[in-house]
This record gives C-alpha cells, structure tokens and sequence, in this order.
C-alpha cells in the first residue's frame, strides 16, 4: 500500500525524474540521421549555408517547444534571439574571447529575459501571448538600438570574433559547421528527452486543455513558466551560435518583422514534432536563400504560402510523411493478421 | 505643457479611432486581427491617391479613403475569419498576419517604400496667450467625442448595436433566439475598419507615410484594447486618451521611449489584472 502511495504522480516529484519512454539506442540512431543529413547537405549546398541552416533549425526547435508542443503561439520569439547574440557579442567584446563562454553568457542572458518577462507573458494564452511578445520584442529592439547605444553600438552592431577553441579556429568554416552541429544535436538530445519525459507530456496536455491539468493539481503556472525560459535559452543559444557564426550581431538579429519566418518554418514542416522543425527549418532556408532571389515579391509569395499552410496543409511535409507512412503500414498489418 | 496635454489628447483619440474595431473584434470573435494594421494603411495611401484627383479637397479623399476599405474587410472577414471562427486562435492570427503581409508588400509594390509627405488640411493656429494649437489636432479630438458619443448611441439604442453588445456577453445565448450573429460580427468587423482607416487617414497630415506604419500603431491600439478591458466600450475609449498622454508626456522628456513606455504601462495592468481568454 504504501509503495503505491508513493508512486502517485505529484507535481513536483515526477517532473524531476525522466523516465526512459526512449531506448538509448533509438536516441543514438535519431542523432546519427540528423547528423548524416547535414553532412550529407553540406557538400552539395555550401558548408557557410548549411552551418546558417543549422542554427536556423536549433531556433525553429525552441519555438516549436513553446507552439508545437506547449501551444502558445509567440510573434516575439526573435527576442531571445537577439538576447543571446548580443550576451555573446558583449560577452566576447568586453569579457573574454573564449566562445563557450560567450556561448553561455548568450544562454544566460536570454534566460534570465524569459525568467523576468516570462510571469507576465506565461499568464495569458492565444491572442494575447502572441501580442505581448511582440510588444516586448519591440521594446527589446528598442533598447539595444538605441537606449544601450553606448553599450550595444547602436545600429552599427558589434563585432564578434571569438577566440579559438582549444587550438581550433572558429574562422574556418568546417570547424564551425562540426561546431555548430554539436549544439544542434544536443538541442535535439535535450529536446527528445524533454518531450517524452512526464513533464514533455504535461505540456503536451495544457496545450488540449489546461483547465483540466489545473484540475488534475499540476500548478501549470510553473510548468508554463518552465518551457518559456527553456524555449528561450535554447532561442538564445541559436542568437549566440549566429553572431558567433557572422561575425557580428546589430539590432537586425531582434527585428521584429522577421518573426513570421520561424512561424513559417515550424508550420511547414509540421508542429509538434522535432523532426518536422528541422525539415521546416530546411526547407524554409532552401526557399528563402534560393527562390527568394528569383522572386522579386517575396512577402507575397511568402503570405499566400502562410495561407495555403493556414488552409489546405496543416500537418506540415513530416505530418504528411507519417500520414503516407501509416496509410501504408495499416493495410499490411491487415494483411498478415488475416493470413 | 498644454501644447503636450493637446498631443497627447490627439494621439489619444486616433487610438481609439482604431482600438474600437480591435476591442469589438476580440470581444465578440476572440481573434486578433493583425490584418486591421492593413486596413488602416491602405485608408491612407487611398487618400494620398485621390488627393491630386480632388484637387486637394482633403475631406472628400477621406470619405472615399473611408469607404474603400469596407470591401476589402468584408472579404477578409468572409474568406478569412469566418473560415477559421471557432477552429483555432492560432491558425486566425497567422492567417491574418498573412493578409497583412501580402497587403503592406502590395502597397509597396503599387506606392513605393519612400514615406511620403503631406500637409496639415487646415492649416490655421489658434493663438491662446502665447501658445499656438493647430485647429486640426483640435478637430481630430472633437470628432472622436462625437464618435464616442454616436458609438454609444448606436449600441445602446439601434438593434444591431443591441445585438452586439449582447454577443459580447453571451454569444451563444444570442444564438439561441435564432439571431444569426455572424452576420452581425461581420457588419461590426466592417465598422471596426472604417474607423481604423478613418483614425490613420486623421493621422497621415501629422506622421510620416510609409508602408510599415501600421505594425506600431497596431501594437499601441493592441495595449489600448488590453488596459481598457476586451469588448468594453468606454473602458477603450478612456484607456486610448490615457495611454495617448502616457505617449506625449514621456515624449516631452524622452522622445524615443514613448512607445516603449505603453507597453510598460500594458505589462503593469497585465501583472494587476491577468487576462484569460
């Protein structure tokens, strides 16, 4: 009896505690595709591109975090993106040159943003979290364009040129891409054990429902709160990795306008899922760094894809995939029950 | 200082100009209409088109600025809201947004991206003891009292109106008497615009036109609308000339922080009275 008791779930107990829903080896087979793809990618586009393309994806990841599986779709999710490269760019510039610090001080900063903001934004759902990130993303612009100008350098931005790494030099470009896709596979690491943890599947509930998980005695508020600041820690990574990646970081890494990129990307692809993030995330640098050049009205072809995504395609190309996959895979189990 | 308090009343009433349609669409659909940014741009830049036509006769611009945008609302409010009402606030806000996009790269395709200039359509000063107040600002801050006061008349008096506010209390209740309320949201969406775009139309003579200028002021109307409360009337209306003194009395001390300022005070009100929708 007494055992029993002890193993209902509580709200903070099994939070904490990350059950294996995922077979160790499955982790490392998902990781070596991953990996694979982008090497595989690298030759054929350039390696600078698909380095781009990764850090692309590590944002899509953390914004798919908090609208995929959370359900709180942000139009200010850049925010945390410029946090971060402007943590490491000041970090690098006035600090130490050394890049994972710098990679660190982006983390940090971007989280503690989303510790601080994240109370008054976590408390509202839909319309109103969308909003209220785009205000604050508007304020964050604000600030380091111009009221930190001393600091932040203004509209000229910074320079970031970090140090080596342990005799390794940041400056060329297949040390970065090996770099870059490191953190991009423990993002993903960190993501898949989050999501299929208890607390990946708490979130996944307030997301149908949170009336019913309050009910359920799970202070929501917390967890809430929890996924902002993650969602924006990693946004903050992929800021870090970008001003790391260019060079430089100016206040076009906060641009407002350029929210609707990532919700493209996750919506593409498919949200709530991590692959579908990162073939969102692909797919979405492929058509802006590709046809964007052709395309001499970009932000039309790009609202009318918004709509035909909004209409017609929601599950996004890897909910497509699965549907396909699974379409085939019922019939043949059919198939062999009855013979 | 009263040059500051007459700004701040001018600002105040081209928020509520275009808070209203906001707040009546987030009260009765629950969607935010990122799409009103575009609404109120295109007002604009229909005035600046007929402007020359009219030989200058700026109030004829507005009326015909006013009445172009009513059937570019009621087709994304048929084509876009009405299809995604009740599915997802998700999908309606990213569908929205999708319209603003395409309709602000139009108008850059079709106007240009230089902001264009244009002049106060009065032009005379009232001198008082020393001070000069254009009549215009004066003008602008009368027509929303009087709009104020008809919005009022017009919710509590016509039918429409009636329904409406009814809606905003209990929308299934409404239907239950067999009153389409779609069909009511749709005209209500139609009005919202039209004042959206009459609020930029007032304001083009004192801000600078370009095509981006609606993703701010959708911004502001948005705090407008969270300060005074979602679908209520009056509490918009008061909150817009609030926040539009917040605007001019920050500006007076530190003119790029106006903005952000607003959005200081929303977060305030936001930590003071949480908002479930």
């Amino acid at each position: 009896m007494k055992k029993e008791a002890e193993k209902t779930p509580g709200p903070m107990t099994d939070f904490l505690e990350f059950k294996r829903h995922l077979p160790k080896e499955r982790i490392l087979l998902e990781l070596v595709i991953v990996a694979g793809g982008f090497v595989l990618l690298a030759p054929i586009l350039k390696v600078q591109r698909v380095t781009d393309f990764m850090i692309f994806c590590i944002f899509v990841l953390s914004f798919d975090l908090l609208y995929g599986y959370m359900g709180r779709l942000s139009f200010g999710h850049m925010l945390f993106l410029g946090a971060g490269a402007y943590g490491g760019g000041l970090c690098i510039r006035y600090i130490t040159k050394d890049p994972l610090l710098a990679i660190l001080a982006g983390i940090v900063l971007a989280g503690l943003l989303a510790m601080l903001i994240g109370p008054i934004i976590v408390r509202t759902t839909g319309a109103c979290f969308a909003l209220i990130n785009l205000a604050f993303n508007q304020v964050g612009f604000f600030l380091v364009l111009s009221v930190l100008r001393k600091i932040t350098k203004g509209e000229d931005g910074l320079g970031v040129v970090p140090a080596g790494l342990g005799g390794l030099n940041l400056g060329s470009r297949p040390i970065m891409f090996g770099f870059v896709l490191f953190f991009l596979l423990l993002t993903f690491y960190v993501l898949r054990r989050v999501t299929t943890s208890p607390y990946g599947y708490l979130i996944r509930s307030i997301k149908e429902d949170e009336t019913r998980v309050k009910f359920l005695g799970y202070n929501t508020f917390l967890y809430k709160w929890l996924t902002y600041v993650l969602a924006g820690c990693l946004a903050g990574l992929a800021g870090t990795l970008n001003a790391l990646n260019y060079g430089y970081v100016n206040p076009n890494f906060m641009d407002t306008h350029r929210n609707v990129d990532v919700v493209f990307a996750v919506l593409i692809g498919g949200a709530g899922n991590l692959y579908g993030s990162i073939i969102g995330g692909v797919v979405y640098m492929v058509i802006s760094n590709y046809l964007a050049i052709y395309i001499p009205r970009w932000e039309i072809v790009l609202g009318m894809a918004l709509l035909i995504l909004v209409f017609r395609f929601r599950q996004g190309i890897w909910g497509y995939v699965r549907k396909k996959g699974a379409r085939r895979s019922i019939p043949a189990e059919i198939g062999v029950e009855r013979g | 200082m009263i040059n500051t308090i007459i700004y701040g009343l001018t600002i105040g009433a081209i928020l509520y100009f275009i808070s209203i349609g906001l707040s009546l669409t987030f009260g009765t659909m629950k969607i935010v209409n990122f799409a009103h940014a575009l609404v109120y741009t295109v007002g604009i830049y229909m005035v600046i088109t007929f402007l020359p036509l009219l030989k200058g006769n700026f109030w004829v611009a507005a009326l015909i600025g006013t009445a172009v945008v009513v059937p570019i609302s009621y087709v994304i409010e048929r084509f876009i809201i009405r299809r995604l009402y009740g599915e997802s606030l998700d999908y309606a806000i990213i569908a929205t947004y999708a319209v603003l996009l395409i309709g602000v790269d139009a108008i850059k395709w079709i106007w240009g991206v230089n902001p264009y200039p244009m002049s106060d359509p009065i032009g005379k000063y009232l001198s008082l003891g020393g001070l000069t107040i254009p009549v215009y600002r004066i003008l602008i801050v009368v027509i929303a009292v009087l709009l104020f006061g008809a919005l009022n008349f017009f919710f509590r008096k016509s039918i429409v109106g009636k329904i409406v506010v009814a809606a905003l209390e209990d929308k299934d209740g409404v239907r239950c008497l067999g009153i389409k309320v779609d069909k009511y949201f749709s005209v209500v969406f139609m009005l919202g615009s039209a004042l959206a775009a009459l609020g930029g139309i007032l304001y083009a003579p004192i801000t600078s036109i370009h095509p981006y200028m609606g993703f701010t002021v959708l911004l502001l109307s948005f705090s407008v609308v969270i300060v005074g409360g979602m679908g209520n009337l009056n509490g918009t209306f008061v909150s817009a000339f609030a926040l539009g003194l917040v605007m001019s009395f920050t500006a007076r001390y530190w003119s790029q922080a106006a903005e952000t300022m607003v959005f200081i005070v929303m977060a305030i009100m936001l930590i003071i009275k949480p908002i479930e929708i």
